[in-house]
């Protein structure tokens, strides 16, 4: 069984999660160029390291986040959004 | 707040056929208190209203006694008040505040009708918890005051202790196969 310990409810069983893709910034599309707005809006980035995501606690609903590794598939911390700081 | 007229394992009710499972046995009785008074806030608001309200608010993920109900906390705003059919005056009285208020206060969660609500007692109690769910449930490490959010009968639920009692909430569109659920214990039959 894989672990995934959500900042509300403890370690709890990976199946209790739901994956909610990687944090991204929210740039302005007035001051994007259309190539560069197309890319935010439907290319997924893929780069191997610690990515920061969002998760979903499903029976309670919760969201987090989690930093993992997207290469070893290690989650080194996952917090609340509210601890998350300016500019991540 | 009203209960509805016509829960799953009531005649006519949609798990009528699975009701007969519920029962009292020896050794692990399952009630239905679907029809219970309960009553769930969530959203801005919420939290900050039931206060204003005179309601003591616990901490996320933990339940407490207020005048006259049970509050269990499952986020910092979603609040779900359990009120007792014997003596519903204080839920009801509540509820009829907030639908009279002018916000912000929340949403209605539609708890009392959206949810099943399972009470599981007896002699076998402990083991068919361990076998039910994944968290410890037992009482020296599950404190009275604790919530559980998480997989119980393999769906989503909320699960509290009372009394030496489990109380299971869940979708009670999944009211029958929930109690098939334990009655087979842990659905390994």
């Amino acid at each position: 069984m894989k672990l995934l310990s959500c900042p509300l409810n403890g370690p709890r069983n990976i199946e209790e999660f739901q994956y909610l893709g990687p944090l991204r910034g929210r740039p302005d599309p007035d001051a994007l160029s259309d190539a560069d707005w197309a890319r935010h809006l439907f290319r997924a980035e893929n780069r191997p390291g610690a990515m920061l995501e969002w998760w979903r606690h499903r029976p309670s609903n919760y969201v987090f986040l989690a930093e993992r590794h997207t290469v070893t598939n290690a989650v080194i911390r996952t917090f609340d959004p509210s601890e998350l700081e300016p500019g991540a | 707040m009203q209960a509805t007229q016509t829960c799953p394992f009531f005649p006519g009710g949609a798990a009528e056929d699975v009701a007969p499972l519920l029962g009292q046995r020896d050794d692990l009785s399952v009630s239905d208190r679907s029809h219970w008074p309960r009553f769930g806030l969530k959203g801005p608001g919420s939290a900050d209203w039931l206060s204003d309200a005179g309601v003591a608010l616990p901490a996320p993920n933990r339940l407490s006694l207020s005048s006259g109900f049970t509050v269990l906390r499952l986020g910092p705003n979603d609040i779900t008040l359990l009120g007792d059919p014997a003596a519903p005056e204080a839920l009801t009285a509540l509820c009829a505040r907030w639908e009279a208020a002018p916000g912000p206060k929340g949403f209605s969660s539609w708890r009392e009708e959206a949810w099943a609500w399972l009470h599981l007692d007896g002699r076998a109690l402990e083991d068919a918890l361990a076998r039910l769910c994944a968290v410890d449930l037992r009482p020296r490490r599950f404190v009275p005051e604790a919530i559980a959010q998480t997989r119980f009968a393999e769906v989503d639920a909320v699960v509290i202790r009372r009394g030496g009692a489990a109380e299971v909430f869940f979708d009670i569109a999944a009211s029958a196969a929930v109690l098939r659920t334990i009655r087979h214990g842990g659905g390994h039959p």
